[in-house]
């Protein structure tokens, strides 16, 4: 039973860490513009359609991923320029509606690009310890096996850990550099900030290249570990931005948080009902901000649509 | 903005005006003799966007080729079969407009289609009302044709086959004893669960586990740990080889040692590459057909849509080549260039339905098909395959008829 | 224009109605002309103009939460699908005439938005966003996993009896249409008779400034509710509706995208307008089958024959360049 409860731990907090990768591009958005960016599930699913790309292509791992972020940074920058900056004026919904129809159009796109079908990074191009593997005399390869017969691959290891040193390096930029400071001064009040000599347009495409950047990440790790569909942004998009919102959206620490929970709430609520897998993350969240009504991390603010 | 109002008015007026009389126009049209018409339409609906694409564009592919093969061997008494794909997009509530398109489309004799269960029941409301053929080459689910003078399906039902496993892990692989099952949680998974969990009450498997997962959704690793600490000697996937190919890469990694089923929704080569030719090995599935080196029209089938589309061939695929088979065969013995569209779109339903002894069944590739009462196909084997060496082959012992 | 009951609004809210019979009216040159694009007639327009009417019937729903209080609703599916499998279900099980369960669907769809009401009147903007999405998405969980509720997998409700009324049985296309017109007529008028009473004016000063409007002594915590009221017996009117329309009902009819596809319609046709909503839904209820037919006809000329499926990728940049060229919606109100 302990066994058990480790092993499902050890699940929700690599679903938490790809879950709190994607919900930091929600967070970061919301966080300065106001806006729920509903594209950002197909980002992050781009960001795994192009590393698979160029490793079909033969481009090696390690520089098909900084190659994707990099593209998939400039692809949320267009986004931001083409679609979100005509509308920074007008009402929230309306760009809210563009999110909308980006992701749409992107996931369409997808489709017709690379077909409905799954697919999968080739495993022979791939650096070795990402194949982790159970042989049938029950040796373990590339993994650690956990008290209790629990296997934990190598591969959900570096997701942590790539999760946790993004997380860092991220909160460093924010916090350390000349760009963070101009993003935090435009979080808490972009008019302002533009008076002070901030270049408000120029922060939010710094922005929306970071969340992508990482977006695509998580995309990546997902795709490593799972499969590549043009619906992928669906199920963990929608589940990140619970993330975001039930650790205070705008708040990155929160969304942090925010994912971990949720991933660990949808882990046991599977053990307990699996047919409301996520409906048991819903439930969390619902309650948290029932009970916060501003989330964990968030501070309070009366917007309105 | 006074004008423009008036614009309004006006053409919402000749709207008015053009909705009287809907059903004039159908009955005139329907009237209309089609004498000096060179191609038959046939509809073929199916989910070509939307999440279930993967399965729409095999329905096509398998569709494609068929119509070829028609067309180079003279048509159909010299008139050139046309297919007309039409997207549902897997979603009932699309389904059923379609369904209503494609009805009121006067050139369209017979429609193969849906595959969601749920979408061939959207369009049967439709299909039933105006009276065309429903020959569905994908839904399962048990009450899809009950009560419809109008569809048909040329594969098995859910309770045969969930049966059928059930009684093929218990009769043949012997030493299994423990099973669990691992459904996708919509009509065809269900469906399909729930067949097999009644018959395994009645054999001497015991049933240790019954989770589910959604479509779509990637991650399984929550429900396979629960699953392994349960320890069963056999696992049935019951759902699509889109989800299933996953969920066995899935839980060899997690260590799971046991034993994979499936059922024909897993047939399909993607579900090899994705799960990884190792972690396969040894999955039995059931099939209504085996691309086997003894039956040599399905062989044949294989390599010319390998030549055609580029990738092997899937259940779906091979069942819509019948499908299309049938009706092609249905409209070379009933269709009449002088007779009206509602007649000859009666007549085929009138073949179909009269399909309903083996003599008289259609002889295509997944197997020999006829109907009972209902439009379900009766008496279709299974067959099981298993992989080996990262194939799919037919499994050395095969159980024959159900008990 | 002012957006009363005025004879002209009147006229103006019925034109809305017809305009998706525009097909119709291409249909009807292609026969003038004689020639043949493979235009649809018939039934098939019908049905769409039947969908875009119980659009627009949502659409005016949704509005009074979205638009009216100024409340972002992702969940609103969620009583469209209560009222659904309610009808459906007492139709269907019991063998209740359809018009003995239309308004006991209602009932519960107003109890459910009561309820859901409760919890979520302190919950401001984005907040209540994901509460009323994590409700619907409960509720079809609930529809998709409680077998011994409904009967079968997946929510799959199977023939659900057409209403009949003096022996006549409401089975055919037109029947739903003449149908569906006189609930969106029914619902327009009292929505416009709320939005111009006390309750509208209370509604708006809520979304305007909450605080404000408290401290004028409007009890915000009542009127909140009652819009959640109104808006939730609407959908549920929807819900009942498209129970007997479809006649086969699933849980995919009633999925979060659903939800999305009628916020869309409300912002597209303008905040807070009912006209505005009433457009919205007439255009984007529509879209994706004049889409589907357009593009039809477009591949005869082409040579890529997948057109076809570029629908919902057209269909979202249709709504990137509405929002782009008409920020505020079609009918903008300014306040």
């Amino acid at each position: 039973m302990m066994a058990q409860i480790l092993e499902q731990l050890i699940n929700g907090l690599v679903l938490g860490g790809i879950y709190a990768l994607i919900a930091v591009g929600y967070t970061m958005v919301y966080g300065i513009i106001q806006l729920i960016n509903f594209a950002h599930g197909e980002i992050y699913m781009f960001g795994a359609y192009i590393a698979l790309m160029f490793i079909v292509m033969g481009v090696p791992f390690w520089i098909a991923v900084p190659l994707s972020m990099l593209l998939c940074a400039i692809l949320g920058m267009l986004i931001d320029f083409v679609a979100y900056r005509p509308l920074r004026n007008a009402p929230r919904l309306s760009a809210l509606i563009t999110a909308i129809g980006i992701s749409l159009a992107l996931q369409n796109l997808a489709r017709m690009i690379w077909s409905a079908r799954p697919r999968q990074f080739p495993s022979e191009s791939l650096p070795s310890f990402f194949l982790s593997e159970v042989t049938q005399t029950g040796e373990v390869i590339n993994a650690i096996l956990l008290p209790g017969g629990g296997i934990l691959p190598f591969r959900d290891v570096f997701i942590l850990l790539l999760a946790v040193v993004l997380m860092v390096v991220l909160n460093m930029l924010i916090y350390l550099t000349k760009i963070g400071k101009a993003m935090r001064a435009c979080a808490q009040n972009a008019v302002a900030a533009n008076l002070m000599g901030i270049k408000t347009n120029h922060v939010i495409a710094v922005t929306f290249a970071i969340g992508s950047a990482l977006g695509a990440v998580a995309g990546i790790m997902v795709g490593l570990s799972e499969v590549v569909t043009p619906t992928m942004g669906y199920y963990k998009g929608v589940a990140a931005f619970a993330a975001a919102v039930l650790g205070g959206i705008g708040s990155i620490s929160g969304a942090i948080f925010g994912g971990i929970v949720i991933g660990i709430a949808e882990v046991f609520g599977a053990d307990i009902h699996s047919g409301y897998r996520i409906a048991f993350a819903y439930i969390i969240m619902i309650l948290v901000i029932l009970i916060r009504p501003s989330g964990l991390f968030g501070k309070s603010t009366s917007t309105r649509a | 903005m006074r004008n423009w109002f008036v614009g309004l008015l006006l053409v919402s007026l000749v709207c008015v005006w053009g909705c009287q009389p809907p059903d004039k126009k159908t009955d005139e049209a329907q009237d209309e003799t089609q004498g000096a018409q060179q191609e038959l339409k046939v509809a073929v609906a199916a989910p070509y966007t939307g999440g279930a694409a993967a399965f729409g564009d095999m329905i096509k592919r398998g569709a494609q080729l068929k119509e070829k093969e028609v067309n180079e061997a003279g048509g159909i008494n010299g008139m050139k079969l046309t297919l007309l794909f039409r997207d549902d997009a897997g979603k009932g509530s699309e389904a059923s407009l379609v369904a209503e398109r494609i009805a009121n489309d006067n050139e369209i004799l017979a429609v193969v289609g849906h595959f969601n269960s749920a979408c061939s029941l959207a369009g049967q409301t439709i299909y039933d009302r105006v009276g065309i053929v429903e020959l569905s080459p994908g839904s399962t689910a048990v009450e899809v044709c009950e009560g419809s003078k109008w569809t048909f399906r040329n594969l098995y039902r859910d309770d045969f086959q969930g049966k059928f496993i059930a009684q093929y892990i218990d009769n043949v692989l012997t030493d299994l004893e423990s099973v669990a099952v691992f459904f996708d949680n919509d009509d065809y998974g269900r469906g399909l669960r729930n067949a097999f969990v009644a018959e395994v009450e009645n054999t001497e498997l015991t049933l240790v586990a019954s989770e589910a997962y959604e479509r779509d959704t990637t991650n399984f690793k929550a429900q396979l740990t629960s699953i392994k600490s349960k320890k069963p000697d056999a696992i049935f996937i019951s759902g699509l080889y889109t989800e299933a190919g996953l969920i066995v890469k899935q839980a060899r990694e997690a260590g799971i040692i046991a034993q994979f089923f499936g059922a024909d929704g897993i047939d399909n080569a993607d579900f090899l590459t994705t799960a990884g030719s190792r972690a396969a090995e040894g999955t039995y599935i059931t099939t209504p057909f085996l691309f086997g080196a003894d039956d040599k029209k399905a062989q044949e089938m294989a390599s010319n849509f390998e030549k055609l589309h580029g990738v092997p061939p899937d259940t779906w695929a091979a069942l819509t080549y019948d499908a299309v088979g049938m009706i092609a065969e249905a409209l070379q013995k009933t269709y009449n260039p002088e007779a009206s569209v509602a007649d000859n779109r009666t007549a085929i339903r009138e073949h179909l339905a009269a399909i309903d002894t083996s003599e008289k069944g259609y002889k295509g590739i997944t197997g020999l098909t006829y109907f009972d009462h209902n439009g379900d196909t009766i008496d279709k084997p299974a067959y099981v395959k298993t992989v080996k060496d990262g194939k799919f082959v037919a499994a050395e012992k095969q159980l024959g008829n159900l008990k | 224009m002012r957006d009363k009951l005025t004879p002209k609004n009147i006229i103006f809210c019925l034109c809305i109605c017809f305009l998706p019979l525009l097909m119709y009216g291409i249909d009807g040159i292609e026969r003038f002309l004689s020639i043949d694009f493979g235009w649809p007639g018939g039934d098939y327009v019908i049905r769409i103009v039947v969908r875009a009417c119980l659009y627009m019937l949502l659409a005016v729903g949704l509005n009074i939460v979205c638009g009216f209080t100024g409340l972002l609703d992702l969940g609103y599916v969620a009583f469209y699908l209560i009222g659904g499998y309610t009808a459906g279900l007492l139709m269907q099980r019991l063998g209740v005439p359809y018009w003995f369960a239309l308004p006991l669907a209602v009932l519960h769809g107003t109890v459910w938005g009561l309820l859901r009401g409760i919890p979520t009147l302190r919950l401001t903007g984005d907040y209540f966003a994901i509460v009323t999405f994590g409700f619907a998405e409960l509720f079809f969980r609930v529809v998709r996993n409680e077998q011994w509720l409904i009967g079968a997998p997946n929510g799959q409700l199977r023939g659900i009896p057409s209403p009949s009324l003096f022996g006549i049985t409401f089975n055919q296309n037109w029947h739903n249409y003449y149908h569906i017109l006189i609930l969106l007529i029914f619902v327009v008028f009292i929505t416009y008779r709320l939005q111009n009473s006390r309750v509208g004016r209370a509604w708006v000063a809520i979304r305007e400034d909450e605080n404000a409007a408290e401290s004028m002594g409007i009890n915000v915590g009542r009127y909140k509710s009652l819009a959640f009221a109104v808006s939730a017996a609407i959908g549920a009117l929807g819900g009942c509706f498209i129970a007997q329309f479809q006649v086969n009902i699933s849980a995919p009819f009633f999925e979060f995208w659903e939800s999305i596809l009628i916020l869309c319609m409300v912002v597209l046709g303008g905040m807070g307008s009912i006209r505005g909503a009433m457009i919205g839904a007439a255009i984007l209820g529509s879209l994706g089958e004049i889409l589907r037919e357009v593009l039809t006809v477009l591949t005869r000329f082409t040579e890529y024959p997948e057109l076809v499926g570029a629908r919902y990728l057209i269909f979202g940049i249709v709504l990137i360049l509405l929002m782009r060229f008409r920020p505020g919606g079609l009918i903008f109100k300014k306040t």
